[in-house]
Parts: structure tokens; C-alpha cells; sequence
């Protein structure tokens, strides 16, 4: 059930209660209550694919379990890691991939294999990315004999479960075993899941009809004038920032109220100066994932600079198919890769220059500026249907076509304006309430967050007023089951 | 104790201003669904996507009138019913998209008290396809799914669209105000100033119109025909008739669209001849069409005295207008 929608509240208000109900009782029978309104809150969705979330996890966890045991006693461990992998990897290529794989083998050497249409089950993504992460932990002896309870309830836990962010398991198992809700906790999580709230039904959704009907003129093959291009382009940039930020902050509101901290996942990215410092702020754990699951791996910087250009370039344009089946993500993974490699070359060309305090300024706003025109010309790839249609809008920026699709209005100017002074200017939802700790830090540390000066969150009654009020017209927006975005991944 | 007070207070301001809330939408729906001249709040503009779905599913009418603005202010159920001794409802919706037009009929289709839907052609022009609806469009209020099958929870949704929306706030808000300001023995047609549907076209809303109009023509895209398609196809064996009607625009803007496209207005014409036509032989349950997008009576009429009978402003023809575009379709009192 999507965050956003009535079905949800009542879910978490419940499991919110009978959570503190429970806290009296013994820890293990929280910890089940919390595991079964997990199951049911992904049943909700689908009944019949709770088995393949149950499968995946005793498999995982019985192999988990092995591979340690192994390990303790210095014995060969590698075909039961490789067959993990490839167990983890074949359901998410069974699931998701499965079609684009025979089509393109059918399309590249002409063969009539008939295509697959498996229905993606949803949060397949970030399970097996978790249980993956879980079993290079459990060869390399960062596990710690995790009972099948705890284990379960890390994959499933239902704040995270559909998009993240991607948990590891040493950040929610040792949590688990202490949980413990308290009022603060309540209150700072009810605020924070306000505020993603807010951010999803006031103004993502009310940006994404525009994004919508632009991209969709495009894949219908309309030219896209200059104004189209521009403001489909612009529009879609802030609707996936604000509805990726809104999910964050609901997930780790919703997990806050029990008193279990998620990790940041969403960090102002459109303040990164930088396309490196892009990837510390945006999907955090994603990035992190990758990090050190495939890019470390693959020799990470260890081999010289030609190879890890290389190896950045691999990472990305795998992190861009993570997103979907589709030639338009990998596309876009392959635009990061190498936006990563020619930001790394340039540090590298730089590196010991000093720019005089006076251009500092200009220098960072210039690089925010142009860090921010890239990532938001790689979004068009992103959301945009077809290779096709990403030709079009991109034709379109240049001046290519002369459709109406809509109109700049004084209002459209006012909107863009007020959305650049928010996520250039404003504290984020992290800042506002980091000073009570709503999540765990960053695993970049070299992109802490710290406290806001201003508009900082205090229990006060009146900022409880305006939170609630907030919140109640958050609600009344609500006039659509729109996903999140990152629903589809 | 600080966070106590503050979930405290943040729980109770959303407790009350939903209790509040609730209240207010409750009181205001009886108010307009008991109201004598309550239907004529289907002819208003506002959060009509939100709020209609619902009130069809209180009203249970027998008539369904579907389409744009044309259709919204055009039929006003509290001149129509009586008239023609039937339980109608206006489903129109300013602006509506080919696929909301399809899936407002298949929403009226699936309700058993409706005998007739009756559907403005105008929405099935345009760009538009599978999926493109305008902000407050929810199809989880419907009855029936783009397949056909049943809304799942549909209840529940129907329940929070009605006492906890912003759209049913702001429609309940709008309708009971202006039902509230009809002196006793009043009808909406005596307050064009609050019911727009019964205004009248000067020349100077003529003229702004006709500039304001001026690039506009008529045509059915690829998407738009496969919505109307797929309308008809949802009809094949439903037990309600589906009239369809090219709406009346006034001859000025129609020579309008010739100029911009004749080709365009032609080619839509005759796509929707065609399916009809395909649908009537392969169908037991048959489409009408009626034609008024051509000259006669109503078209053809000019302003007399600086205003005009039976149209608000070049496309939207006033409620008696629509009750005499009914009695064309062949309807009369049953």
C-alpha cells in the first residue's frame, strides 16, 4: 500500500499502537508483531508473491547461515556465495529482466524465441540487493548469527521494504534487539512523515501532469518546441526530487515513530557542486550499495586511473538497468558513469589549485548551476519512454519542433522560481530535524548533516499546531493514488 | 514530557480539523442532495472530477449525460427531470480528457438504475490517449476498471473522497453556498451571476471568443479514437443505451474550425461515423448518433437585442437549449 493513501495511515496507526502496546511485553513478541504487519502490509498489494518475499528470505538466510558457519571453520565457502549470487541475480533477472533479454537477443541475431511477460513483483529490487549485500557480509565476517526472526524482519520491515533505502543488515539488526519507542521519537517521526507528505501531494503531484503530458506529446512523436522541452524538462527535475525526497522522509518518519532509524538516503542533491558529490546526496544508500558491492570489487581506484574510469563507468550503467528493464536507464547510468569519470579527471587536472577567496563563490554557484544542468539533462533519458522520445525533448531544448503542449505562464515562471529558492536555499527535511537524530548518518562522511540555524523543528505546541495543520492539507491534496516513483524500481 | 505535549497537541489538531472536516462535508451534501434545486450544482464548475463520481453513486440516476463544459452547462437535471419524468445526472467535466470521457461512461454503464448515457463528442478530440487525465481525475472512485472489472475497495475510496478531500471541500463548499443564496422560488436560472450556465452570450463575450477561439479546430487523434473505441466497445452489451451527440457549437466558431482545419473537423466526423457504424453491426446493444455540429435552429442563431437566447459563449448552450437537443435525441416524458 502506497504511503500515500488513507489504507496506509490506518496501517501504521495501528501498527504504531499495537507496537507500544506491546512494549511491555517481551521483545521477541514486538519484534513478531512488527515481522506480520510487514507481511501484511506487502499482502496488501499482492497475497500470492508474499511467498516469493518468504522463499527468497529463508533461502538467503540458510545460505547466510552456512557461509558463516564455514567461515568459522576455515572451510571453502565460494560455491555457496556464488550460488547465492546467482540465486539473488536469476530472480531479479527472471523478474525483471526476462523481457528485455529475449527481445533484444530475439531483435540482435534475428531468433523467434517466444517473449515472457512475468509480472514484476514489487520491492524485488531492494530485497535482493539487501540479501545480496547480507551474503558478501556474512563470506567476509561482518555478520554476526542472526536469528531467522531478526533476519526476516530486516528484509521485510515495512518502512523500507518497497524503495528503500536500502538497509544493511548491521544497520537494523542490532536495532531490533534494543527497540525501544519513546515519545520523542513519536513526535519527531510523525513531523517527519508530515513533511514528506507534504512534499508528495503539494507539489510533486501537482508537478507531474505538466512532466506528464510533455513526455507523453514526445512519445507520440508531437515536436517539442523550446518551451515544452524546457519546461517538461525543468518540471520532471523537480517532481523526481521532491518525490523521491517525500518517500525518504516518509519512510524514515514511519520507521522513527517505533524507534528504529533508518540510514539518510536524500541529502539536498541539487546543492552538490560537484556530479561526486551528486552521488553522496541522492539515493545514498543505492550509491553506497554500489560502492561497495560492485565497485570496490571491480578494483574500485586500486588499478590505475584508466581503470577506474572504467570501473565507474561498469557501475553506473549497471546502477542505470537496476532502475529498470529498459535501454533509456542504462543509457542514463551510462550518462552518470561518465559525468563521474570526467568530474574525477578534472579533480585529478585540478588537484592543487587554489582558487582566490574571492571567485570561491562564483566558482561553487557556477558548479552547483552546472552539476544541476547535467543531472537534470540525464532525467530526460531517465523518463522518457523510448530513446525516440528522449531525441525529441532533447531536439526540442534546441529549438527543434513548435508544439503548445503548455503555455509559460506568469505562473509557471513563479512556480520554477519559488522551487529553485527551496531546494537551493532552504534547509532540508534532515536538517530541520537532525538535531533529534531521525536517522542514521550518512556513510559519507565526508557529507555530514548538521543541524539547521533556521526553521529548525522544536516539540513546541506551536509548531505541533502547524505541523498538524500541514498535514491535514497535505491530505486534503490527496486527490490521487499517485505512486511514487520509486515504486516501479 | 516536551515530545509528549507536542505528539499530544499534533494528534489533536489533526483529530479535530478532521472531525471538523468530515462534519462539514456531511452536513453540506445532505444540504445540496435534499435541496429542490440541487441538481443545478452539477452545472457548476470547481472540483466536479472529485465530487460527481460520488453524488452518481447517490443519486442512481436513469440518464447520464457525459462529456466537457458543453455537457457540464448544458443539462441541468433540476429542468430535465421533470420535464421528461426521469432521475438524471450530469457528468461533465470542464476540459475532459478522451480517456476520462471513456472511463466516465463506463462508470456510468456499470450502474444498474442507468437505462441511457448520453455523451458529447467534443471530449473525443484531441491528442489524448490511454491514461491522460487531468489532476483531480481518480479513477479508483469509479466503478469498473479500464478492463471492466470491478474498482477494487471501492467503497473505501468513495468514502475518503467524500468526507475527507479537498475536492469535495471545495465542491461542497461552492454548492452550498450558492444553493444557499436562492431566495424561496428561485432557480438557478434566475441567478446567471451565480450560475454561469444560465448566462447569456453578449456581443462582447461573442467577439472575445471568436479571438479567443480563433486557433482552435476539431480533431480526433489516434489516442482520442481508440478511447472512443474502446467507449463503444464497453456499451456492446450493456443494458443502458449510448447516445452520442456532436454538440451544437454555434455555426460563427464552426466556420472557425473549417478555417483552421477542414480536413480535421471532416476526418473526425467520419471516424466516428465509422465506429459507429462497426459497432452496430457487431453489437446487440446499438449507438445513436445525432449530428448537431451543422446548421439548424440552434447553430444557426445569431444575437438578438446584443445577447443570445440559448448560448453562454460560442460553445456552451444553456440548459433549455439542452432540453431541446434532448427532444432531437427523441427523448420525452416516459
Amino acid at each position: 500500500m502506497p504511503f500515500n493513501s488513507y489504507p496506509y495511515f490506518v496501517f501504521l496507526v495501528v501498527a504504531v499502537l499495537g507496537f507500544r502496546l506491546l512494549e511491555k511485553g517481551a521483545p521477541t513478541a514486538r519484534r513478531v508483531f512488527l515481522l506480520l504487519a510487514s507481511y501484511a502490509f506487502y499482502a496488501w498489494w499482492r497475497a500470492d508473491f508474499l511467498v516469493l518475499l518468504c522463499g527468497s528470505t529463508l533461502v538467503n538466510y540458510a545460505l547466510g547461515c552456512e557461509i558463516e558457519r564455514r567461515r568459522m571453520q576455515h572451510k571453502d565457502r565460494r560455491a555457496l556465495l556464488i550460488g547465492g549470487l546467482l540465486f539473488n541475480l536469476g530472480l531479479i533477472a527472471t523478474f525483471k529482466y526476462d523481457t528485455l533479454f529475449v527481445s533484444t537477443a530475439n531483435e540482435f541475431f534475428g531468433i523467434g524465441l517466444p517473449v515472457p511477460h512475468f509480472f514484476l513483483p514489487l520491492a524485488i529490487s531492494f530485497f535482493t540487493f539487501e540479501q545480496i549485500s547480507y551474503l558478501v557480509d556474512a563470506d567476509s565476517g561482518r555478520t554476526h548469527n542472526y536469528g531467522l526472526l531478526d533476519y526476516a524482519l530486516f528484509v521485510a520491515f515495512f518502512p523500507h521494504l518497497i524503495a528503500g533505502p536500502i538497509v544493511r543488515h548491521n544497520d537494523l539488526i542490532p536495532q531490533f534487539r534494543q527497540i525501544r519507542s519513546r515519545n520523542d521519537d513519536l513526535a519527531a517521526g510523525i513531523t517527519l512523515f508530515s513533511i514528506g507528505l507534504a512534499k508528495k501531494s503539494l507539489i510533486a503531484d501537482n508537478l507531474a501532469p505538466f512532466a506528464d503530458a510533455i513526455f507523453n506529446a514526445a512519445s507520440r512523436g508531437t515536436h517539442l518546441g523550446p518551451t515544452d522541452s524546457w519546461l517538461g524538462t525543468l518540471f520532471f527535475a523537480f517532481q523526481i526530487y521532491f518525490d523521491f525526497s517525500a518517500y525518504s522522509d516518509m519512510a524514515l518518519g514511519s520507521s522513527l515513530m517505533m524507534g528504529i532509524r533508518l540510514p539518510v538516503n536524500f541529502h539536498s542533491p541539487y546543492k552538490s557542486a560537484s556530479i561526486i558529490e551528486f552521488w553522496r546526496r541522492w539515493h545514498i544508500s543505492l550509491s553506497a550499495f554500489l560502492r561497495d558491492y560492485l565497485y570496490v570489487p571491480l578494483g574500485g581506484n586500486r588499478k590505475g586511473r584508466g581503470r577506474r574510469y572504467l570501473n565507474l563507468f561498469i557501475t553506473m550503467l549497471l546502477g542505470g538497468l537496476w532502475h529498470g528493464a529498459n535501454w533509456t536507464f542504462m543509457l542514463w547510468g551510462g550518462l552518470h558513469g561518465l559525468y563521474l569519470s570526467i568530474n574525477h579527471a578534472f579533480r585529478h587536472a585540478t588537484k592543487g589549485m587554489n582558487p582566490s577567496p574571492a571567485l570561491r563563490l562564483p566558482l561553487h554557484a557556477a558548479s552547483v548551476a552546472l552539476t544541476f544542468a547535467a543531472t537534470t539533462l540525464a532525467w530526460i533519458v531517465f523518463r522518457a519512454p523510448d530513446l525516440a522520445s528522449a531525441k525529441n525533448v532533447l531536439g526540442g531544448l534546441l529549438g527543434g519542433g513548435h508544439s503548445a503542449v503548455v503555455s509559460f505562464s506568469p505562473l509557471a515562471a513563479v512556480t520554477l522560481l519559488l522551487l529553485f529558492v527551496i531546494l537551493w536555499f532552504m534547509p532540508n527535511s534532515m536538517e530541520i530535524m537532525w538535531r533529534y537524530r531521525p536517522a542514521l548518518p550518512s556513510p559519507y562522511t565526508d557529507q555530514p548533516v548538521s543541524a539547521a540555524r533556521r526553521l529548525a523543528w522544536h516539540p513546541t505546541p506551536l509548531q505541533a499546531g502547524l505541523y498538524g495543520l500541514m498535514c491535514i492539507v497535505a491530505v486534503l491534496a490527496l486527490s490521487n493514488l499517485k505512486p511514487f516513483i520509486y515504486f516501479q524500481f | 514530557m516536551e515530545n509528549t505535549r507536542y505528539a499530544f497537541w499534533f494528534l489533536t489538531t489533526v483529530a479535530l480539523t478532521i472531525l471538523a472536516l468530515a462534519g462539514f462535508n456531511a452536513l453540506a451534501g445532505r444540504y445540496i442532495l435534499h435541496h429542490p434545486e440541487g441538481g443545478s450544482v452539477q452545472t457548476l464548475s470547481g472540483f466536479e472530477r472529485a465530487l460527481k463520481p460520488v453524488w452518481l453513486e447517490q443519486t442512481q440516476p436513469q440518464l447520464v449525460f457525459v462529456g466537457s463544459s458543453r455537457v457540464r452547462d448544458g443539462f441541468d437535471p433540476t429542468l430535465i427531470d421533470p420535464a421528461l419524468k426521469v432521475r438524471s445526472f450530469n457528468y461533465g467535466a470542464s476540459s475532459m480528457t478522451p480517456y476520462e470521457a471513456r472511463r466516465f461512461v463506463q462508470d456510468a454503464l456499470a450502474h444498474p438504475s442507468v437505462k441511457q448515457v448520453v455523451v458529447a463528442l467534443d471530449a473525443f478530440t484531441g491528442n489524448g490517449g490511454a491514461g491522460e487525465a487531468l489532476p483531480s481525475f481518480d479513477e479508483t472512485r469509479l466503478a469498473v476498471t479500464p478492463s471492466g472489472d470491478p474498482t477494487p475497495r471501492r467503497s473505501l475510496w468513495l468514502f475518503t473522497t467524500r468526507f475527507l478531500s479537498g475536492g469535495a471541500l471545495g465542491m461542497n463548499a461552492l454548492s452550498a453556498w450558492s444553493l444557499a443564496q436562492l431566495k424561496t422560488g428561485q432557480s438557478a436560472a434566475d441567478r446567471p451571476d451565480i450560475f454561469p450556465a444560465y448566462a447569456h452570450m453578449t456581443q462582447a463575450v461573442m467577439q472575445k471568443d471568436l479571438a479567443y477561439r480563433r486557433a482552435r479546430i476539431m480533431r480526433m487523434g489516434e489516442g482520442a479514437a481508440k478511447e472512443l473505441s474502446a467507449t463503444l466497445n464497453a456499451a456492446c452489451h450493456a443494458p443502458a443505451r449510448l447516445t452520442l451527440f456532436f454538440p451544437p457549437d454555434n455555426l460563427a466558431i464552426i466556420a472557425r474550425y473549417r478555417q483552421g482545419d477542414a480536413g480535421a473537423l471532416d476526418g473526425f466526423k467520419q471516424t466516428v461515423g465509422e465506429l459507429v457504424a462497426q459497432h452496430n453491426t457487431q453489437c446487440p446493444n446499438k449507438a445513436e448518433l445525432f449530428d448537431f455540429m451543422a446548421p439548424n435552429a440552434l447553430t444557426r442563431q445569431t444575437l438578438e437585442h446584443g445577447s443570445s437566447r440559448d448560448y453562454v459563449d460560442l460553445v456552451h448552450f444553456r440548459p433549455p437549449a439542452g432540453l431541446w437537443l434532448l427532444g432531437q435525441m427523441g427523448l420525452s416524458a416516459r
